[in-house]
C-alpha cells in the first residue's frame, strides 16, 4: 500500500503557517522584553524559573525535529519495541543527569555553565575542552534543525529546501536575540504546550482513521518474529543500546541542558527532571507508534526516505488541518531546540570564553551581552550554511554524542572525586576520543588482538555506564560494585561479537578508554582538591560588577 | 484481546502526554499567580 505524494500547502497557506508560528512567538517575547537586559538573567533568568516553566522547556528542548522522524523510523524499522527504544532511553537520559545535575547546583549554585565549573575545578584547558564539544554539539544541532525545516517546507509546499531553512533562521534567531534564554524558556512553554496538545489529537486520530486496534492487528502477520517480540535483540544491539550510550553523553555534554539546570529554581530540581522524563517520553514514543502502524499497514516510505514517514502516514490517512498540525509541530520542535542552542552558544562564549578567560572573571555586563547576541548571529549564520549539506540526522546523533562519551566520565569523576587533575582530565579525553574514532571509523582492523582489545575497552565502557548510573542513585559503593560487575558481565558476552557492531563498539570504547585514562593519571597524584572553592569561584556577573565599581 | 492490548500500547503515550501537559499547565499558572503577588516577572 503506498501513495506516491504527499499533500501539498499553497506556498500562500505554508507562509502564512510560519508567519503565525514565528510572529506569535515573536510577540510573545515582547511581554518580558526588558530595555535593558541583565547578564544573568540573559544566560540563565537568575536562577529563578518555577517548575513548570523549567519542566516545559526542558522537554521541548529535548525533543528536535529529529525526535520524531528518528522515532518513527525505529518504529517502522524495528516494530513494536523500536519507539521504546528511541524514546524511553532518551528520556530515561534526562531523569539520569538528575542526580548528577544536583551535585554539579551544590558545587556551583550560581553557574551559567558547566564549563564555569570546570574552570573552577581544573582551569583553562579542561573548561575549554568542554566548551569546545558544546560548540560543535550545538553548531550541528543547529544545523540538523535547519535542515529539518528546509526538508518539510520543500516537501510539504512548493517552497524551496533553502526557503525553509532561512525562514527558520530569521524567525528563531528574532525571537531569540534581544532577551536571550528568557525568551527561550518562556517560547518553550508556548511551543511544548502546542506540540503535546498535536500529538494527543494526532497519534488517535491515525489510529482510528487506519479501523482501529481490530484492523491493525488482523495485519500483525506482517511483522518478522523480531519486529514482533517487545524484546528484540536486534533492536537493542542496533537501536537501543547505540542511542542509550550516546544520549547519556548527550545529556551531560549539553550546555542546553546544564543551562536549564542552572536556571531553575533549586529545589523544583526533582519534579522538573521527573516531568521532563515522563513528557519527553510520552510524546516521542507515542509519535514512534506512527511508524509502528505504518510498518504494520504495508506503507512504503516515498523515495525510500524514513523521514516522509509521519508526514505521510498523515497525508494519507487525516483532512489536511492535521497535516497543518503536524507542520506547527515540527516547526515548534526544531525553534524550540534551536533557540536553546543559540542561548547555550551566547552563554557559553560570554561565561566561558569572554568571562573566564578573556576578562578573567572581571567582566563588562554591557560587552558581554553584545557578545552574547553578536555569538548568536553569526551561529546561525554558520546554521543556516551548514545546514545545505543534507547528512543523516540519526547517524548524526550517535557521532556527536559518542564524542561527548569520552567527556562524561571526566566530568562526573571531577565533581565527586578530589584527586582527579587537569592532566588526568584532558589526557583521558584525548584517550577517548582518538580511541573511539580508531574503532568508529574501523582505522584499524577489528580482527584477533585488536578486535579483543577493543571489545574489552567497550566492555569497560559499557561498566561504566552502568556503574555511573548506579552511582547516581544508589552512591558510591553500588556504582562500584555494578559497575564492575557489569564489566565483567559484558566482556563474558560481548568478546568476539561486539565487534559487529561498530557504532556500539565506538560508543563504550569512548566512555571505557577516558575512564581508564583518567582513573590511572588521578591515582599518581596524590593532590586533593577543595571543592568549597568552586562555589567561592563561579558567580553571578552582574553582581561582581556592582562590587568592583563600588 | 490483542486488540486492547495493541490499543493501549498506542494509545498510552498520547494519555500520558495530557497528563504532563495538564501538570505543567498547573504549576505555571500557580508560578504566575506568585510572581504577579510579589511583583516581579515569570522569567
Amino acid at each position: 500500500m503506498n501513495d506516491s505524494t504527499l499533500f501539498q500547502f499553497s506556498t500562500l497557506t505554508v507562509l502564512l503557517l510560519l508567519l503565525a508560528f514565528y510572529g506569535g512567538t515573536y510577540l510573545l517575547t515582547l511581554l518580558i522584553k526588558d530595555k535593558k537586559e541583565n547578564t544573568d538573567a540573559f544566560m540563565v533568568s537568575n536562577h529563578r524559573i518555577g517548575f513548570g516553566l523549567g519542566a516545559a522547556s526542558m522537554t521541548a528542548t529535548w525533543i528536535w525535529a529529529a525526535s520524531f522522524y528518528a522515532a518513527a523510523t525505529s518504529g517502522y524499522t524495528y516494530g513494536v519495541s523500536g519507539p521504546l527504544h528511541y524514546g524511553l532511553w532518551g528520556a530515561l537520559m534526562i531523569l539520569f543527569i538528575y542526580p548528577f545535575g544536583r551535585r554539579f547546583r551544590k558545587l556551583a549554585p550560581n553557574a551559567h555553565t558547566l564549563g564555569e565549573l570546570i574552570h573552577a575545578r581544573h582551569g583553562a584547558s579542561s573548561q575549554l575542552i568542554l566548551a569546545s564539544s558544546n560548540v560543535l554539539g550545538s553548531i550541528i544541532s543547529l544545523m540538523v534543525n535547519f535542515t529539518a525545516s528546509g526538508a518539510l517546507v520543500s516537501v510539504l509546499s512548493p517552497l524551496s529546501f533553502q526557503a525553509g531553512v532561512i525562514i527558520a533562521g530569521v524567525g528563531v534567531l528574532s525571537y531569540t536575540l534581544w532577551s536571550g534564554f528568557r525568551a527561550s524558556v518562556l517560547t518553550d512553554f508556548a511551543q511544548l504546550m502546542a506540540m503535546m496538545a498535536i500529538a494527543i489529537v494526532i497519534i488517535p486520530a491515525v489510529l482510528f482513521s487506519l479501523g482501529g486496534p481490530a484492523a491493525l492487528v488482523d495485519n500483525m502477520d506482517v511483522l518478522t518474529p523480531e519486529q514482533a517480540n517487545l524484546f528484540s535483540m536486534d533492536a537493542i544491539l542496533n537501536q537501543g543500546a547505540p542511542f542509550f550510550v550516546a544520549v547519556l553523553a548527550y545529556a551531560i555534554g549539553n550546555q542546553t541542558i546544564s543551562q536549564r539546570l542552572f536556571a531553575v529554581r533549586e529545589d523544583h530540581i526533582k519534579p522538573t527532571f521527573i516531568t521532563a522524563t515522563i513528557g519527553y517520553g510520552a510524546i516521542v514514543i507515542g509519535l514512534g507508534m506512527i511508524g509502528l502502524m505504518a510498518l504494520i499497514t504495508g506503507i512504503e516510505p516515498i523515495d525510500g526516505d524514513m523521514n516522509n514517514l509521519i508526514p505521510q502516514m498523515v497525508s494519507m490517512y487525516l483532512p489536511p488541518v492535521f497535516i497543518g498540525l503536524f507542520f506547527i509541530l515540527v516547526i515548534g520542535s526544531l525553534s524550540s531546540t534551536a533557540d536553546s542552542d543559540l542561548c547555550a552558544l551566547s552563554a557559553i562564549v560570554m561565561a566561558d570564553v569572554y568571562g573566564k578567560n578573556i576578562a578573567k572573571n572581571n567582566p563588562d555586563p554591557t560587552k558581554m551581552l553584545f557578545i552574547g547576541r553578536l555569538t548568536m548571529i553569526v551561529a546561525t549564520l554558520l546554521g543556516v550554511i551548514f545546514a545545505s549539506f543534507s547528512m543523516d540526522i540519526l547517524i548524526m546523533l550517535v557521532f556527536v554524542g559518542a564524542l561527548w562519551g569520552a567527556i562524561v566520565f571526566p566530568v562526573i569523576a571531577s565533581c565527586f572525586w578530589d584527586r582527579v587533575t587537569n592532566t588526568a582530565f584532558t589526557w583521558a579525553v584525548v584517550a577517548g576520543l582518538l580511541m573511539f574514532c580508531l574503532a568508529r571509523f574501523e582505522l584499524l582492523p577489528m580482527t584477533g588482538v585488536i578486535g579483543v582489545f577493543f571489545e574489552l575497552l567497550g566492555s569497560a565502557g559499557g561498566g561504566v555506564v552502568i556503574g555511573l548510573m548506579s552511582f547516581g542513585f544508589f552512591g558510591r559503593r553500588a556504582g562500584l560494585i555494578i559497575g564492575v560487575l557489569g564489566a565483567l558481565v559484558l566482556a563474558y558476552f560481548t568478546l568476539g561479537f561486539l565487534r559487529d557492531y561498530t557504532v556500539l563498539l565506538a560508543s563504550l570504547t569512548a566512555y571505557g578508554a577516558s575512564t581508564i585514562v583518567c582513573i590511572a593519571i588521578s591515582l599518581l597524584s596524590s593532590h586533593k582538591f577543595d571543592f568549597q572553592k568552586i562555589s567561592r569561584d563561579v558567580g553571578n556577573y552582574d553582581h561582581n560588577a556592582k562590587a568592583a565599581q563600588s | 484481546m490483542q486488540s486492547l492490548l495493541l490499543g493501549s500500547y498506542i494509545l498510552i503515550w498520547p494519555l500520558a502526554s495530557l497528563a504532563v501537559l495538564a501538570v505543567i499547565l498547573t504549576a505555571t499558572l500557580k508560578d504566575l499567580r506568585k510572581a504577579k503577588q510579589e511583583q516581579r516577572g515569570l522569567v
